[in-house]
């Protein structure tokens, strides 16, 4: 196991692809199960989370840069799509597109700017570059509209193909299908990228970059193209999660988000991109099953968090091989480290 | 091939095209209010032992790292195998052919040995851009001759039946064995250690001895920083001995252990 | 109009000072640890209610409610280094603790938001109507004034802890190098529990004079951190001296701002000019490069 992702949750190759096989079977089944608009609904934001969470992870994870800003791209990808279809017409897959390449490109304009900055500087750079987007949305009101927000924002457009019937995305159970598609293949993408060299580059990176150069790795490079793919991710989400509510204000992407998004990624079990799937549905899920207690989402994401540094700081994934080992299921004890 | 030959074949793939392999004129340092490095101009030929010695603080660290790229100098220029170094940043030295070990053990602690060794392979594969996305036949083919060089490197240093360890649990010389692989897996014409000796037993020093030896049979320019004058002595053609970041005196060995001023800068710490 | 000028500079004093104390805990710790605190905010906040509660509920003196706000905060300084710094040292993870951290704040905030409701408070200090009218027209609440002298008092005694005490030394010995501090006799962790508390202390008294002149919500400390990290990193982590004058620096530049732009911008100025100190002079105004150890 001298490269590669989380296998802890989702086993070697062979029997990766039997996983994958799964997922696909459960994605494909859940708006069966769940029929009400409710769950749908979560089903929904699990996976915009999902793909929120696996962005934050290549880039925190991976690269191993603290990005305190994960919902500013967020926030630019939703804005950005809403504002090129509402007020300049474009269509919306292309809309789609411009988002996905703008937060690309402010993620690796961020990366750049805070290339000579180390761990706590560039998690503050990060962060104040989310409070300045979410202070830029909330008052430039000529274009956002500001606290007011956007609204009717359509979802995207209907799919017409000759023989079958339209697929219209107000059904959320479309709707579902089309975001979840995503999320399972930005994940393929990630994952095939984290299993090649690109993987162990960002690995040297994150271990110690003056040794990574030793080895002729341009680690700005490869921090900046890390920032740009995972915010590339995010801006996707932003556009998914402005078509599907259908209304936008600036305060969905507060620094708080940021901290949300982190949480799932930490619990679930950084550095090993199946982790925060896990971490992104626990964080979304369970909080539903707590509905009534409104508020206390956030307390049981701060406890989760703590919690999980303090005692179980690879998350989801070390638990399930902690209790693989008990139980006697994992054979090698050579790279019994929680990431590889 | 083994890992040597390909060192070989790479340091015959590209000649030596001037005398001095390696030269420095008026390197300068300065950090704060400490002059590291002063005036320190040096002639390395190809395929000699360079060794670099002097007592605690005289810059021997700072100049290595002023020739592998990690600091760029105040002043002066460097010149390796007619290509100028000043401004050339740390990785991009190593496409040129330099590599380095470090004096502080900086090993990927979360990988296997075999997983430090491969991720040094970094400017050897061969791999079209969408492939890293679609695993195909030239993926396959790179990983596995990354893979298969990596366990003759770490043959060539002892370590193969420590492939699948994590590296954090290895022996400190076994660890300093490792950073050599690593260095090595670049494929490099010029290597430079970086007190590759401190913290290792007798029995060790001689294992690395020998590793160096065939190094420079096949061809290879290294140089040493070093506190183990037996080491020093044994292997070096050339020493340069610097105190307060100057040039104090350039020789033989000999030449180096006869000095007068040399002994004085040490007083008799060497052995 | 020098009217103008002189009554925000007097405000931008007075709010300057609240920040450096905030400040001057964060840097002490990053001074000490190389940590950041993210909880820092909600130990100002903390206070600030601990305050709030002692004058309302229990009657007391609002000068005393400083103190009391002080020991809270203390405590809380004691607590987190207690459960989080000091049980992740020995991990040697330089970013764990960090995001420890930002779990233990948005456990805080959520928790009070749940005890005390989003609605702000009215905490309103004894001193906050008194003013004093000072030549020129422009004039200063004894609660600034109060602020303005009990800040300008601890922060003195502060610098002269750090300066020419024993203790204050060995913490700076400690903050240079933790190894070698401690193999001259120094206990790191006790310094390093000490500067926690002093820090959180400092940021509890903060709370508390804040609790009067702003929004008393959970949020509270929120707004004020933002601006404290914006100092710490203008004036370079861990620089005593360079986080007063930025802390000045920042709440006359706020001041000013607020008067002459749209005030809702001025959060935005404020990071804006932070973004491009790092950009520009990472380690803040008064630095000393220092070699990295290869």
């Amino acid at each position: 196991m001298s490269s590669g992702g989380g296998l802890a949750l989702a086993g070697q190759s062979g029997n990766r692809r039997w996983w994958l096989f799964v997922a696909a079977v459960v994605i494909a089944a859940l708006p069966l199960v769940f029929q009400d608009s409710y769950w749908r609904t979560n089903l929904i934001v699990c996976a915009i989370n999902i793909m929120l969470a696996i962005g934050l992870d290549f880039i925190l994870g991976y690269a191993g840069q603290l990005n305190l800003g994960h919902s500013a791209f967020y926030g630019i990808g939703a804005y950005a799509s809403t504002l090129l279809i509402m007020k300049l017409g474009v269509p919306f897959w292309m809309a789609f597109v411009c988002a996905v390449v703008l937060s690309g490109a402010a993620g690796m304009a961020l990366s750049i700017f805070a290339v000579r900055l180390r761990g706590h500087y560039l998690a503050i750079a990060s962060l104040g570059f989310a409070v300045i987007v979410h202070q830029v949305l909330l008052n430039w009101i000529s274009l956002t509209q500001g606290p007011l927000g956007i609204y009717a924002i359509k979802p995207p457009p209907d799919i017409a193909l000759p023989g079958l019937p339209v697929i219209s995305f107000g059904n959320t159970a479309n709707m579902f299908y089309l975001v979840a598609a995503f999320a399972f293949l930005f994940y393929l993408l990630l994952d095939q990228l984290v299993r090649s060299p690109i993987g162990e580059t960002l690995t040297a990176i994150r271990e110690d970059e003056v040794s990574a150069a030793s080895f002729g790795i341009n680690c700005t490079a490869w921090k900046v193209f890390a920032f740009g793919v995972g915010s590339a991710i995010a801006g996707a989400a932003g556009a998914f999660y402005a078509s599907f509510v259908g209304t936008l204000v600036p305060d969905a992407f507060i620094i708080t988000e940021s901290f949300t998004i982190l949480a799932m990624v930490i619990v679930g079990g950084m550095g090993t991109l199946i982790g925060p799937v896990w971490g992104a549905i626990l964080l979304t899920v369970l909080p539903e099953l707590l509905r009534g207690f409104g508020d206390l989402r956030l307390v049981l994401y701060g406890a989760a968090l703590t919690l999980v540094v303090l005692f179980l700081p690879g998350g989801l994934v070390q638990a399930v091989q902690i209790l693989r080992a008990r139980f006697g299921l994992l054979r090698t004890a050579g790279d019994a480290g929680m990431r590889r | 091939m083994t890992a040597p030959d390909r060192v070989a074949a790479a340091a015959q793939a590209r000649p030596a095209t001037a005398a001095a392999f390696f030269c420095s004129e008026g390197l300068h340092k300065r950090f704060g209010g400490v002059q590291a490095v002063r005036d320190i101009s040096l002639n390395i030929p190809h395929g000699s032992v360079f060794a670099i010695i002097g007592p605690n603080g005289a810059g021997k660290s700072t100049l290595l790292n002023l020739m592998s790229g990690l600091y760029q100098p105040d002043a002066g220029r460097m010149v390796f195998d007619g290509v100028d170094l000043v401004g050339v940043p740390a990785h991009k030295r190593v496409r040129l052919g330099l590599a380095r070990t470090f004096q502080k053990i900086r090993l990927f602690k979360q990988l296997s040995v075999l997983g430090n060794v491969i991720a040094a392979f970094h400017v050897h594969h061969d791999i079209p851009a969408w492939q890293y996305v679609v695993h195909g036949a030239a993926f396959a083919r790179d990983h596995a001759r990354c893979r298969a060089e990596a366990i003759n490197l770490l043959r060539f240093v002892g370590l193969e039946a420590r492939a699948s360890v994590l590296a954090a649990s290895l022996a400190y010389g076994e660890q300093r064995m490792l950073e050599l692989a690593r260095a090595l897996a670049t494929s490099p014409r010029l290597l430079m250690l970086d007190e590759p000796a401190a913290g290792l037993n007798a029995a060790e020093v001689e294992r690395l001895l020998e590793r160096i030896r065939l190094l420079r049979e096949r061809g290879m320019t290294i140089i040493v920083v070093e506190h183990n004058m037996d080491l020093v002595m044994k292997i070096s053609d050339r020493v340069l001995v610097m105190d307060y970041g100057q040039h104090l005196f350039a020789g033989t060995p000999a030449e180096v252990q006869a000095n007068p001023s040399v002994i004085a800068a040490y007083l008799g710490a060497m052995t | 109009m020098l009217t103008i000028v002189l009554q925000q500079g007097i405000n931008g004093i007075v709010f300057g000072s609240l920040y450096v104390l905030v400040a001057l805990g964060l840097t002490l710790i990053y001074g000490v640890l190389v940590q950041i605190n993210f909880a820092h905010a909600d130990i100002v906040t903390i206070g600030a209610f601990a305050a709030y509660f002692f004058t309302f509920l229990f009657g007391g003196n609002y000068l005393v409610s400083i103190g009391i706000a002080l020991m809270v905060g203390a405590a809380l300084g004691w607590l987190v280094n207690a459960t989080i710094f000091a049980p992740l040292r020995e991990r040697g993870s330089e970013l764990l603790p960090l995001i420890a951290t930002i779990g233990v704040s948005i456990l805080l905030q959520n928790a009070m938001l749940l005890w005390f409701g989003p609605i702000p408070y009215a905490f309103d200090s004894p001193y906050s109507n008194e003013v004093i009218r000072l030549g020129g027209g422009t004039f200063i609440t004894w609660q600034n004034l109060i602020i303005i002298g009990v800040s300008a008092v601890t922060i003195a005694l502060l610098y002269a802890f750090m300066k020419f005490t024993m203790m204050g030394k060995a913490l700076r010995a400690v903050a240079q190098d933790r190894e070698t501090a401690g193999l001259m006799g120094i206990n790191p962790n006790q310094l390093i529990m000490l500067t926690f508390v002093i820090a959180s202390a400092l940021a509890g008294m903060g709370g508390a004079m804040l609790g009067p002149i702003l929004v008393l919500t959970p949020f509270a400390g929120t707004s004020v951190i933002v601006k404290a990290f914006a100092i710490v990193i203008i004036g370079g982590f861990g620089n005593v001296e360079g986080t007063i004058i930025a802390g000045l620096a920042v709440g006359l530049v706020e001041s000013f701002a607020t008067q002459l732009v749209n005030p809702g911008l001025t959060d935005l100025i404020v990071f804006t000019l932070l973004l491009l100190m790092l950009a520009f002079r990472p380690t803040g105004l008064i630095a000393e490069k220092r070699e990295e150890n290869v």
